[in-house]
């Protein structure tokens, strides 16, 4: 292994301590490469050290969990001697597929799908038990990409292309969504089963009023009114009832 | 005419352009015309990925454009044609007069340009080019994400 991978891998889990909005991430990809970048020839004084990491605090955007990527494609490009313009193109073809890759597979995938059996769990088994089961499932898709991230980057290069595009993140990518709807669906009526175990006949009619008004609407209004939204206000209009 | 939104943007492929901008015009196709990534294997692969499997992706180059916007304004596609520098746009005014409108979607800091704009930084010579550009009669607006406001050029620059 490359001397400073564990040091880097370390340094990506607080890359977004450093977030600000004129450089996103860039400081964080700078601090994170700077273990993979100290033997360059010249080391910590030489002129190479000194430009690679320059290049690396400039703006920069990406999902945070497949930032290894970027981090070891980029050091590595540092240690090829590729041409600065390269570089600088790298580091903008990257940005985009690293953001959208990661919004798919985790805020549309991993996160809703780990929330719904969380869900089911804490129903099923005891409050417990989805919170342990929540942290457990989703970390284990979470630091599977980041461990894969670096040394995948770190090894290809300017063909990092060919790893976020390799036959398994594809199918990750084509049943995140699916995988995600699959478990809300399951969990949904679950949920609501036992929110309403309480309820007789009157009131669960006031929620079946409450809920096709609030699906009818946040259809016709979205995105000024989602279902986000309608719920949030629904929760405030009945805190409001319940006190007065 | 099928040409949805011509866009300066130096970050090409990105969330804004697919998300915000595709959902906005409901394109179904995306033109990128540039010459170092219509040359270029590893770029053109990243920036695909960073396209929807529900949208169509294209490359061409400047020489090569022409053919490739003429089919995009006789199709039904509903196409984004996004370019990278100023320069790139140039060109392709040059060589074709189907391009009416331009968005100025970001152009960010670096040699020797000047802030206009929270996400435009341009050179004197830059400005100078896209006012050539308004003089030819086509119209040149910043707008970021579909949500704001067009601000037309002689506001910033």
């Amino acid at each position: 292994m490359k001397r400073g991978m564990i040091e880097s891998w370390l340094r990506i889990l607080l890359l977004q301590a450093s977030w600000n909005y004129e450089r996103l991430v860039g400081v964080g990809l700078a601090f994170s490469s700077e273990p993979l970048l100290r033997d360059l020839p010249g080391g910590k004084e030489g002129e190479r050290y000194r430009t690679a990491m320059s290049r690396a605090s400039q703006h920069f955007n990406g999902h945070p969990y497949l930032m290894g990527l970027a981090v070891g494609a980029l050091t590595r490009t540092e240690h090829d001697e590729v041409p600065t313009e390269t570089i600088q193109r790298l580091r903008t073809a990257l940005a985009g597929p690293l953001g959208s890759v990661g919004d798919k597979l985790i805020w549309a995938g991993l996160l809703p799908a780990c929330s719904a059996v969380a869900l089911v769990l804490a129903v099923w088994i005891s409050p417990v038990a989805a919170v342990v089961g929540f942290l457990v499932l989703y970390n284990l898709g979470h630091f599977a990409l980041r461990l894969w991230g670096l040394s995948a980057g770190w090894s290809s290069g300017l063909r990092v292309a060919q790893r976020l595009g390799s036959p398994a993140l594809k199918r990750g990518l084509r049943l995140a969504g699916p995988a995600a709807a699959l478990c809300v669906g399951f969990a949904l009526p679950i949920v609501a089963k036992w929110l309403l175990r309480h309820l007789d006949g009157h009131e669960l009619i006031a929620c079946g009023v409450i809920l096709s008004v609030g699906f009818i609407l946040s259809r016709w209004l979205w995105p000024t009114l989602g279902g986000n939204r309608f719920g949030l206000a629904a929760v405030v209009v009945a805190l409001v009832l319940g006190v007065l | 005419m099928s040409l949805k939104l011509v866009r300066l943007d130096d970050r090409l492929i990105h969330g804004q352009v697919v998300v915000g901008w595709g959902n906005a015009v409901a394109a179904d196709r995306i033109l990128l015309i540039d010459d170092d990534v219509a040359a270029n294997d590893w770029e053109r692969e990243l920036y695909a990925m960073g396209v929807p499997p529900e949208m169509e992706v294209a490359f061409a180059t400047v020489d090569d454009c022409v053919d490739a916007l003429e089919q995009s304004v006789n199709s039904k596609q509903r196409t984004i044609v996004l370019v990278g520098d100023v320069n790139t746009l140039v060109r392709v005014c040059d060589a074709t007069d189907v391009v009416k409108r331009v968005n100025i979607g970001g152009i960010h800091e670096g040699d020797g340009r000047a802030k206009r704009l929270a996400y435009v930084f341009l050179t004197d010579e830059e400005v100078q080019a896209l006012k050539k550009l308004e003089e030819k009669g086509i119209e040149v607006t910043a707008r970021d994400v579909p949500t704001t406001k067009p601000i037309p050029l002689e506001d910033f620059a």
